[in-house]
C-alpha cells in the first residue's frame, strides 16, 4: 500500500516537474499533434496501397498497427523508462537509486513523466477504434478479452526488450545504441503481417527478435490467419502468455545484471 | 602581453521567473509566468596586476562565477567596465580568448571519447599553436602534473584527479597571460591538490601568469595567494592582502614568550595588551582597533623584551573567514 | 594551412571516437546489413500482389527503399555516446568552452559535421557498391540521371545539415528537449522518406511536405535516381532544395547570434 503512495506521489511531482519547463511543456504537445498525424498516416497508408498485403484483408491487417501501437502506448506510460536508460547510467543514476530503500526498477519508472505517452495513446486508441470499426469480425467476449491480453502481452514483450538492453547498459554503455535500433525495428516492421517476408527473415523476427509476438501473431489469430503465419497454431496463440513469460525473464536478467553492478566511471 | 585585469563597477542583473507551489500554482505559472530581477554582481571593482595571483572568495551564490564569466567573455555585464589584457572580454570575445585559459570546477572542456592526447592536438589546432612550441609545453606540463601516465587514456575512462589536471594543462597550452580557475581543485584529494597548486605556483612565479581563482578551500588561499577579494550578496566587501584580512576579522590571534629573565617588568606595548603573566610565560593579545597583525606583534615583543622561546596562535584563515562573513552579512542586513 | 590543420582536427573529433570503440563500428556495420536485408525484403513482399503502385514500380521502391537505409548512415554517429551534442553541452555547463575558444561555435559546429558526412558517405558508398553488385538496387537509368542525382544528393545532405542544427540549436531554449528531439527526428525521417517513399502518401500529406525543407533532403535525390522525378523536372527540383539552403542558411545563422546572445545574457 505504501508502494503504491509513494508511486502516485512521485508520480505527481513528476508530472509538475514537466509543467516546470514551460516552452518545453508547450512544445511537446505542439510536436506531439504533428507525430500524431504522421503516424496515423504512416500506418495506413501503406495498408491502404497495398491491399491484400500477405493474403489479409485490409481491414485484418489494420489490427496489427493498432494492437502493436496500443501496447507500446501502454509501455511507454507505465514501464517506458527502460527505454534510453543507458545515458541515465552514465550520468551515474543507478548509484544514487541504489542508496534509496525502494527497488532501482520502481525508482528507474518514476524517473520523471512521460508527456509524450499522452499522445502516443491517443493516437493508439483512434487507430484502434477504427480497426474495431472496419473490422468484418464478430467481437464476443472472448476474442475482446483476448485482445486485451495481446495488448497486454505486447506492453510486457516490448518492455522486456528494452530491459535486456538496458540490463546490458549496466556494463556496456554502448548498449544505448542497440536500444535505438530495437525501437527503429519495433516501429518499422511491427505494423505488416510478417508473412509478406521471405521465411528466413520472418524467422528473424520471431525466433531473433521476438517482434511477431506484440501484434502480428495475435492479430493473425484473431482474424483466422492463425493456421498460415509459419508458426504452430498454438505458440502463435500464446503470444500474449510469452509477453508475461518474457517480462519475468527481463526482470531475473535486471536483476541479475544489477547485482554484478561494478558503477561508471571508474 | 601583460596580463593584466581591470574591473570597474562590474554589475549584473538576472531575471528569474518564480514558481508557486502547487499544482495548481504550477498549471497557473504555465500560463501566467511571475519573473523577478535578481541582482547577482553589483558595482564590483578590482585590479589584478600582471603576474599576480588573486583569490576571489565568498560563500555560495556570492556572484563569483558571475563574475568570472562576465570577464572571460561568456556573460555581458548590465553596466560597469572590465579589461582583461587590454581586451574588453565580452566585446571582443574571441580575442579574448586568445588571451585567457579557464577551467570551470568539474566541467571539463576535453572531448569526451577521444584519448586526452587528441584533445590537446585539436586546442593545438584551434589556437595555432606552433607544433614545437606545443610539444614544448606538454613535456613542461607533463614534469609537473605527471600527465602521461593517462594521456593515452580516453577522457570517460580518467578518474576526477587526472581529468582536472588534464584540464588545467588544456587550459594552459596556448600560453595565456591570464588564467581563470572556478574551483578547479574541488573534490580533489589531497596529494593531488597539493600537486595542482604546486603547478599554478609555478605558473604564476616562473611564467608570469596573471591568476584569478575562486576555491572555498582556505588551504589553497594561504598556500597560493597573497592578497584576496571577497564578495558577498554580489558586492564587494574587502580588497586586501591575506595579512589585511587578518587584522580586520582575525583579532584572534596570540603571542606567547618565554623571558630569559622571570623578573623583567612587562607592561602593554602600542596596540598590545598583556593577556597574562606567569613567572616567565607572558601571553600577549591585539588590543583595539589599531592593532598590529601577528607578524609585527611578534617583531614589538622581540625588540622589547629578552626572550628564550615565542610561539604564535593565529585563528586559521577559514575562522577568519567566518568572522568575514558573518560580518559582511550583518552588513547586508542593516543596509 | 594552420586553418586546413585545424580544419581537420575538428572534422575529426566524432569519427575517430567512432574509430577508437571496435565494437560500435561493429554494431554499425551489423545494423546496416541486417537493415538493408529488412528493408529489401518487406518491399518485395508487399509488392508481391501489386504491379506498379504510386508510379513506382518493384525495382524502383527496393531501390529507393534501400538507398534511404544507406543514405540515413551519412549523419548516424554516435555524438550522444561521446557527450557531445548541444544538448548535453547546455546539460554539462561545458558548452561554455565553445564560447571560450578563438574558433567560433557555429564554425567548430560545422567542420565537426562535415567530418561526420564525410566518414558516414566513406560508409553508404562502401553499402551502395556492395548493394549494386549483389543486385538489390539499380543502377541510375543515364549518366545524367547519376550527376543530377549526385549533385541533389549534396544539395539534399546539406539542407539536412542545417535542419540537424536547428533541431540542437533548440536545444538553447529548452534544455531538456530529448524527447521532443526524438520526435523531431521521426517527423524527419518520416517527412524525408527514410520509412517509406512519400509517393505512397496521400495527396494533402504531399502537399503539405511541399511546403516543409524534409523532402529536400532525401525525397528529391532518390526520386530523382529511380527516375520518379524525370529529368525534366529535375531543374525546378534542384532549384527548391537551393532555395531551402539558402533560407534555412540564413535562419540558422541567425538562431547562431541568438543563442549566443542567450549563452552571453544567461552565462551558459
Amino acid at each position: 500500500m505504501n508502494a503504491v503512495r509513494i508511486i502516485w506521489r512521485v508520480t505527481q511531482l513528476n508530472f509538475r516537474a514537466q509543467l516546470e519547463y514551460r516552452t518545453e511543456f508547450l512544445m511537446m504537445i505542439a510536436i506531439g499533434a504533428v507525430w500524431q498525424v504522421s503516424v496515423i498516416v504512416f500506418a495506413t497508408v501503406l495498408l491502404t496501397r497495398f491491399a491484400g498485403m500477405g493474403g489479409w484483408d485490409s481491414s485484418d491487417v489494420l489490427l496489427i498497427p493498432a494492437t502493436r501501437m496500443l501496447a507500446h502506448g501502454l509501455f511507454v506510460l507505465f514501464l517506458g523508462r527502460v527505454h534510453g536508460l543507458g545515458r541515465h547510467i552514465q550520468e551515474g543514476k543507478i548509484d544514487a537509486y541504489l542508496l534509496r530503500p525502494l527497488p532501482v526498477h520502481r525508482q528507474v519508472q518514476l524517473e520523471f513523466f512521460p508527456t509524450n505517452a499522452i499522445g502516443d495513446l491517443t493516437v493508439a486508441a483512434g487507430l484502434m477504434a477504427g480497426a474495431l470499426g472496419r473490422s468484418h469480425l464478430d467481437w464476443t467476449a472472448g476474442r475482446i478479452t483476448y485482445l486485451v491480453a495481446a495488448v497486454l502481452g505486447g506492453m510486457l514483450l516490448e518492455t522486456a526488450l528494452f530491459t535486456v538492453v538496458a540490463s546490458a547498459s549496466l556494463r556496456f554503455p554502448a548498449a544505448d545504441y542497440w536500444g535505438r535500433w530495437l525501437e527503429e525495428l519495433l516501429g518499422t516492421f511491427g505494423s505488416y503481417p510478417l508473412n509478406v517476408l521471405p521465411r528466413a527473415v520472418g524467422g528473424f523476427l520471431t525466433f531473433g527478435l521476438p517482434l511477431a509476438f506484440v501484434a502480428y501473431f495475435p492479430a493473425a489469430v484473431l482474424t483466422g490467419h492463425g493456421h498460415s503465419t509459419g508458426v504452430p497454431y498454438w505458440l502463435a496463440a500464446a503470444s500474449p502468455l510469452l509477453g508475461l513469460l518474457g517480462y519475468l525473464a527481463a526482470r531475473w536478467l535486471w536483476r541479475w545484471a544489477l547485482g554484478h553492478y561494478t558503477g561508471v566511471n571508474g | 602581453m601583460a596580463g593584466n585585469i581591470e574591473v570597474r563597477g562590474l554589475s549584473r542583473t538576472f531575471h528569474t521567473t518564480v514558481r508557486r507551489p502547487g499544482l495548481a500554482g504550477a498549471l497557473r505559472s504555465l500560463v501566467n509566468p511571475e519573473r523577478v530581477e535578481k541582482q547577482a554582481v553589483s558595482d564590483i571593482s578590482f585590479d589584478v596586476a600582471p603576474g599576480e595571483l588573486l583569490a576571489l572568495l565568498g560563500p555560495n551564490g556570492a556572484g563569483k562565477s558571475t563574475t568570472i564569466k562576465m570577464l572571460t567573455g561568456i556573460l555581458t555585464p548590465t553596466s560597469g567596465e572590465a579589461r582583461v589584457a587590454g581586451v574588453v572580454p565580452y566585446r571582443e570575445r574571441e580575442r579574448n580568448a586568445r588571451n585567457i585559459g579557464a577551467v570551470f570546477g568539474q566541467r571539463t572542456q576535453l572531448w569526451w571519447d577521444l584519448p586526452v592526447r587528441e584533445s590537446f592536438a585539436i586546442l593545438r589546432d584551434i589556437y595555432e599553436v606552433p607544433k614545437a612550441e606545443h610539444a614544448a609545453r606538454l613535456r613542461e606540463f607533463d614534469e609537473l602534473l605527471e600527465l602521461s601516465a593517462f594521456w593515452d587514456t580516453r577522457v570517460r575512462h580518467l578518474s576526477l584527479g587526472q581529468r582536472v589536471r588534464c584540464d588545467l594543462a588544456a587550459a594552459l597550452l596556448h600560453d595565456p597571460p591570464v588564467v581563470f580557475l572556478d574551483e578547479p581543485t574541488i573534490g580533489m584529494d589531497v596529494v593531488v591538490k597539493e600537486q595542482v597548486r604546486e603547478f599554478l605556483r609555478y605558473q604564476v612565479a616562473e611564467r608570469g601568469r596573471t591568476v584569478l581563482l575562486t576555491t572555498h578551500d582556505m588551504t589553497e588561499v594561504e598556500r597560493l595567494a597573497e592578497r584576496v577579494v571577497l564578495v558577498n550578496h554580489g558586492r564587494l566587501v574587502l580588497d586586501g592582502t591575506l595579512d589585511e584580512v587578518r587584522r580586520d576579522f582575525g583579532s584572534t590571534w596570540q603571542v606567547r614568550a618565554t623571558l630569559a629573565d622571570p623578573h623583567t617588568p612587562v607592561g602593554a606595548l602600542p596596540g598590545i595588551a598583556l593577556v597574562s603573566h606567569d613567572g616567565p610565560q607572558v601571553v600577549f593579545g591585539p588590543d583595539g582597533p589599531a592593532a598590529p597583525t601577528v607578524h609585527q606583534a611578534l617583531k614589538l615583543v622581540i625588540e622589547r623584551y629578552e626572550v628564550t622561546g615565542v610561539a604564535v596562535d593565529e585563528a586559521d584563515l577559514e575562522d577568519v573567514m567566518r568572522a568575514a562573513y558573518a560580518e559582511a552579512r550583518a552588513r547586508a542586513e542593516a543596509a | 594551412m594552420t586553418t586546413l590543420t585545424h580544419a581537420w582536427r575538428a572534422a575529426r573529433v566524432t569519427p575517430l571516437g567512432e574509430l577508437y570503440t571496435p565494437p560500435r563500428v561493429t554494431a554499425a556495420l551489423l545494423r546496416l546489413t541486417v537493415q538493408v536485408v529488412l528493408v529489401a525484403s518487406l518491399w518485395h513482399g508487399l509488392y508481391a500482389q501489386t504491379g506498379t503502385t504510386a508510379g513506382l514500380s518493384r525495382d524502383q521502391a527496393v531501390t529507393f527503399a534501400v538507398l534511404a537505409v544507406l543514405a540515413s548512415r551519412l549523419r548516424e554517429l554516435d555524438q550522444y555516446a561521446a557527450r557531445d551534442t548541444v544538448v548535453q553541452h547546455m546539460y554539462y555547463g561545458t558548452i561554455v568552452y565553445w564560447y571560450l575558444r578563438p574558433l567560433s561555435p557555429q564554425r567548430y559546429y560545422a567542420l565537426r559535421a562535415l567530418g561526420e558526412q564525410l566518414y558516414g558517405f566513406a560508409w553508404a558508398a562502401t553499402g551502395y557498391a556492395i548493394c549494386l553488385a549483389a543486385g538489390v538496387v539499380v543502377p541510375p537509368e543515364s549518366a545524367a540521371v547519376a550527376a543530377v542525382f549526385a549533385l541533389s544528393l549534396l544539395l539534399g545532405q546539406w539542407v539536412l545539415h542545417y535542419v540537424m542544427l536547428l533541431i540542437d540549436q533548440l536545444c538553447f531554449w529548452t534544455l531538456r528537449n530529448t524527447a521532443a528531439l526524438l520526435i523531431l527526428i521521426f517527423a524527419q525521417n518520416l517527412m524525408s522518406g527514410v520509412y517509406a517513399p512519400l509517393w505512397f502518401f496521400p495527396h494533402w500529406f504531399l502537399v503539405l511536405s511541399s511546403f516543409l525543407p524534409f523532402q529536400a533532403t532525401l525525397n528529391v535525390p532518390l526520386s530523382l535516381y529511380v527516375g520518379r522525378i524525370p529529368l525534366s523536372d529535375a531543374g525546378f527540383q534542384l532549384g527548391v532544395q537551393a532555395a531551402w539552403l539558402v533560407a534555412l542558411r540564413f535562419l540558422t545563422r541567425f538562431l547562431w547570434r541568438r543563442a549566443a546572445r542567450r549563452v552571453v545574457s544567461q552565462g551558459g
